[in-house]
């Protein structure tokens, strides 16, 4: 297909789906009105389980077989990327070499990124009980870490990052929420069941099962993303060759 | 413990079994992930054809987490193992297991601390397919359908030291995640309407309201996502190429099952939530639908047609099966699905088993094209090519293979709705076929003329990277056993009454949506909840009308390969003008068709627009509010 081809059919067709979706959400309820059957449905479940955040009461209880799909998703982008970004005979490896960083760049850095870890560890702790949970605290976890490559440079990042542990952290975390799941079989009841004491409302320990898919969710997902960038900064920034090394000369400054 | 409690399983033992490989990959020698493998694999054969055993009793519903609905209302997600879904998740873990048992000796070493990757990777697919076929909440299929998705990019563009797989994963990611947000796009708006996301209660829902612009825009985002999983025409554009380029083992699964659950969605989608009142009239769904399938199924037959890349032939063999299963489950009766359910398992076993062959081609000879390959395999003619010409001539619905069954059934049903469909079955099969017998011919006894190996700007496939850098190793035993298993496996399908009993039975429950709402414990609310029995049709097997048609379509298959073979060499001016009716023909009329398929992600996207926009247009004319 030509150029002028492709664009005169993609307008066409892009305006023809414009019309009929438009026509499509003008069916929609009205917005702001007070009819929310699921949500209603939900709220209530939540209350019931002594869950104080509806989101992870149906993230991590609820409809947590999505989320056993969806850690899943993230468990397979890692083994992607490591099968696609792995290093083949065509790559050549340079080291990462220091770099000259302002004294208060390095100092800041150094000072935020214990707090950033709090914060991520908080908010994972919290997800049953405050917005927040496992999928957001992880990836405050895994950003606060490459603090030290912004405020720093990558020797410093790899200091702190000890990658094969996190490998297989996340590995232990996704197949830790599918054997939770199991508990309920071995309890005679339904696959993920909430099968722990409920404990008191508002409490660290209450919902059950939920604060602990929560944290093996919070631990796959720090891992996961550290891990997927790990690979992907190394192609970008250290190989050469054919898959790599398009952008090395702007990381080398 | 019942049945019913252990449908979850399906998913959590392969996901088990990839975390355990990811992590024992770094311990474990090759051979010890490769055992630990076929184990886990193997066990989620065990457990599905136990569910696949218990299922005759009746559908078989899970609700995960205990989360049942009370008096018609809930929150949780429901698996709905009825025996076409527990059926294909079976067919799943078979083919798994094939293509792990396969891969034993067919990669170079995997790098040292990741050897359990592919396998894992390969499971996780698995747990994502059979979640896909088990699954009754239409964002939970969605979840799955990504995950199966994110895992076949990966898988497709596995050999990195090359850098057309990553070309046509690539296409293969974009292609499909664009539809994707399709799908998401459909079910919001399905969502917004009903306050449900699970596929019987949204299509409860639909009934208080008459189908208008909301409904036919979300049911054609919803198929879209699955139809490009499904390669319909127009969307079929990313198949060729990224099976062109996948490891073979993943083409098996590919080709053979992952392609096949895009029309099962569809096909589910539409029975569970479309089919009753306020959704979307039966005769839309079978005159869209229908008419999609014919030109799929042409399309393909006639570009399979042209290929000299084996991998792209048994690719647009794909597309033109397809086209065929989605004319089947469009008829939209029981019969239709019967005989496109029993195609799809046959079918699945032919063509994993000419993909392994293929592999062995590339292992041995480096090179997957048909006109540099001319005559090169004949120390391999009484193993793989035996098994290849019996690949082609079940592909071309040879009697008593399963192809030849399920052909002889859907095109039974086809003919009772217009009666020509059947031409397109016996055609569409002939010429696929044909091709493959051509190909086999060719390579492994140097049949007919030499092929001129520079002619046409084609794409060649003698400069496949082999997988296996080991010139002069015999040929490994599990790439021969494997093809063999799966030709033999799809024979049985022909030749047992057992599995079309089953599947008759799976038919009428498949397409009674009744069935299916008391199924979940959602009966309409003036009729009893039980079981809605509906009297039990008399399987029908082999019929004279059914052996026939195979047989005929395995004739003309022949006679076309043997024309394209000795044609060239044939005497006389009748001969004479054929040839160059036939040279005009495929300058006038296929070269634009091969030009269509530049294989460009852009043309590819704008294809995906503008069906999506033809079935957006399509639909609303048909559907009258």
């Amino acid at each position: 297909m030509s150029r002028t081809a492709r664009i005169r059919l993609f307008w066409g067709a892009a305006a023809v789906i414009a019309a009929l979706y438009t026509m499509a959400c003008l069916r929609l309820p009205h917005f702001g009105t007070a009819v929310h059957p699921y949500g209603d449905r939900a709220v209530a479940a939540t209350l019931r389980q002594r869950t104080a955040n509806t989101i992870s009461s149906i993230n991590f209880d609820q409809r947590a077989f999505d989320t056993l799909g969806e850690e899943s998703i993230l468990f397979g982008a890692v083994l992607g990327a490591t099968a696609l970004l792995r290093r083949t005979s065509h790559d050549h490896n340079t080291r990462p070499r220091p770099v000259r960083v302002l004294p208060s760049t390095r100092l800041f850095g150094a000072l935020l990124l214990p707090v950033a870890l709090l914060t991520g560890i908080y908010i994972v702790a919290h997800g049953q009980l405050s917005p927040g949970g496992g999928f957001q605290g992880g990836v405050v976890l895994a950003t606060a870490l490459h603090l030290a490559y912004v405020a720093a440079d990558y020797r410093a990042l790899q200091r702190i990052r000890p990658r094969e542990l996190l490998d297989q952290a996340d590995a232990v975390a996704a197949g830790a929420f599918t054997v939770l799941g199991l508990a309920g079989l071995v309890a005679g009841v339904a696959y993920l069941q909430n099968v722990l004491p409920l404990g008191t409302f508002n409490t660290l320990s209450s919902g059950g099962l939920v604060p602990v898919i929560n944290a093996a969710v919070g631990i796959e997902v720090a891992s996961g993303v550290i891990v997927v960038l790990a690979y992907f900064l190394d192609q970008t920034l250290f190989a050469t060759g054919p898959a790599g090394g398009a952008f090395r000369k702007k990381a080398e400054r | 413990m019942t049945a019913a409690q252990l449908l979850p399983l399906a998913v959590a033992v392969p996901l088990l079994g990839a975390v355990t490989l990811a992590l024992a990959g770094r311990l474990l020698p090759r051979l010890g992930c490769d055992i630990l493998a076929t184990a886990w694999a193997s066990a989620d054969v065990v457990l599905l054809a136990g569910l696949w055993h218990c299922s005759s009793r009746g559908t078989q519903v899970n609700w995960v987490g205990a989360w049942k609905p009370t008096g018609g209302e809930g929150v949780g997600i429901v698996l709905v193992g009825d025996r076409i879904g527990i059926g294909l998740a079976l067919l799943i873990t078979v083919l798994i297991l094939a293509a792990l048992l396969y891969a034993w000796r067919f990669f170079e070493e995997p790098p040292a601390g990741h050897r359990g990757t592919f396998p894992a990777l390969i499971l996780l697919f698995e747990a994502g397919m059979c979640g896909f076929a088990l699954t009754g909440d239409l964002f939970n299929a969605f979840v799955f359908f990504e995950l199966m998705g994110a895992v076949a990019y990966a898988l497709t563009g596995y050999h990195v030291e090359d850098p057309r797989p990553l070309q046509g994963a690539l296409t293969f990611g974009v292609i499909n995640s664009l539809a994707a947000y399709c799908s998401l796009m459909g079910i919001a708006l399905l969502y917004a309407r009903t306050g449900e996301l699970g596929m019987a209660q949204i299509g409860r829902h639909l009934a208080g309201h008459s189908a208008d612009a909301l409904i036919v825009v979300a049911f054609v985002l919803v198929l879209t996502g699955l139809l490009v999983k499904g390669a319909m025409a127009p969307f079929h554009f990313w198949l060729p190429d990224a099976h062109a380029v996948a490891p073979t083992p993943v083409c098996m699964l590919l080709s053979g099952v992952m392609v096949e659950l895009g029309v099962y969605g569809a096909a589910r989608v539409y029975w569970t939530l479309f089919s009753g009142p306020g959704g979307i009239p039966a005769h839309a769904m079978r005159d869209v639908l229908t008419s999609t399938g014919v030109v799929t199924a042409l399309l393909g037959a006639v570009m399979c047609w042209q290929q000299r890349h084996i991998k792209r032939m048994l690719a647009f063999s794909t597309i033109s099966h397809v086209g065929l299963f989605l004319v089947g489950i469009s008829l939209l009766s029981p019969q239709g699905v019967t005989g496109t359910a029993l195609y799809v398992a046959g079918h699945a076993g032919v063509k994993a088993a000419l993909f392994a062959l293929t592999g062995v081609l590339l292992d041995q000879h480096g090179s997957v094209d048909e006109h540099s390959l001319y005559g090169r395999a004949r120390e391999l003619r009484r193993s793989a090519g035996i098994m290849f010409v019996l690949g082609a001539l079940a592909l071309a619905g040879l009697p008593p293979f399963g192809t030849g069954l399920g052909k002889a059934l859907t095109e039974h049903a086809a003919g009772e709705f217009l009666g020509w469909l059947p031409a397109v079955f016996v055609l569409t099969s002939a010429i696929t076929g044909a091709t493959v017998l051509r190909t086999a011919a060719r390579v492994f006894t140097g049949a007919g003329g030499r092929p001129d190996a520079t002619a046409g700007a084609q794409t060649r496939g003698d400069h496949e990277e082999p997988e296996v850098r080991d010139p002069g190793r015999p040929v490994p035993a599990p790439m021969l056993v494997v093809p063999a298993l799966l030709l033999a496996g799809s024979l049985v399908l022909g030749l047992l009454p057992g599995p079309v009993t089953a599947l008759t039975r799976a038919g009428q429950l498949f397409t009674s949506r009744a069935a299916y709402l008391a199924a979940v414990g959602l009966a309409p609310t003036n009729q009893p909840a039980m079981p809605v029995v509906t009297p039990v049709a008399p399987p029908v097997v082999w019929t004279g009308e059914g052996i026939a048609l195979g047989l005929l379509s395995t004739i003309l298959a022949a006679a076309l390969a043997a024309t394209a073979l000795w044609g060239p060499a044939l005497q006389g001016a009748a001969a004479h003008r054929l040839r160059g009716l036939a040279a005009a023909v495929t300058q006038r009329l296929v070269a634009p068709l091969r030009s269509l398929h530049s294989g460009r992600l852009g043309d590819n996207a704008v294809w995906l627009a503008t069906g999506v926009a033809v079935l957006l247009v399509a639909f609303s004319t048909l559907v009258q509010p």
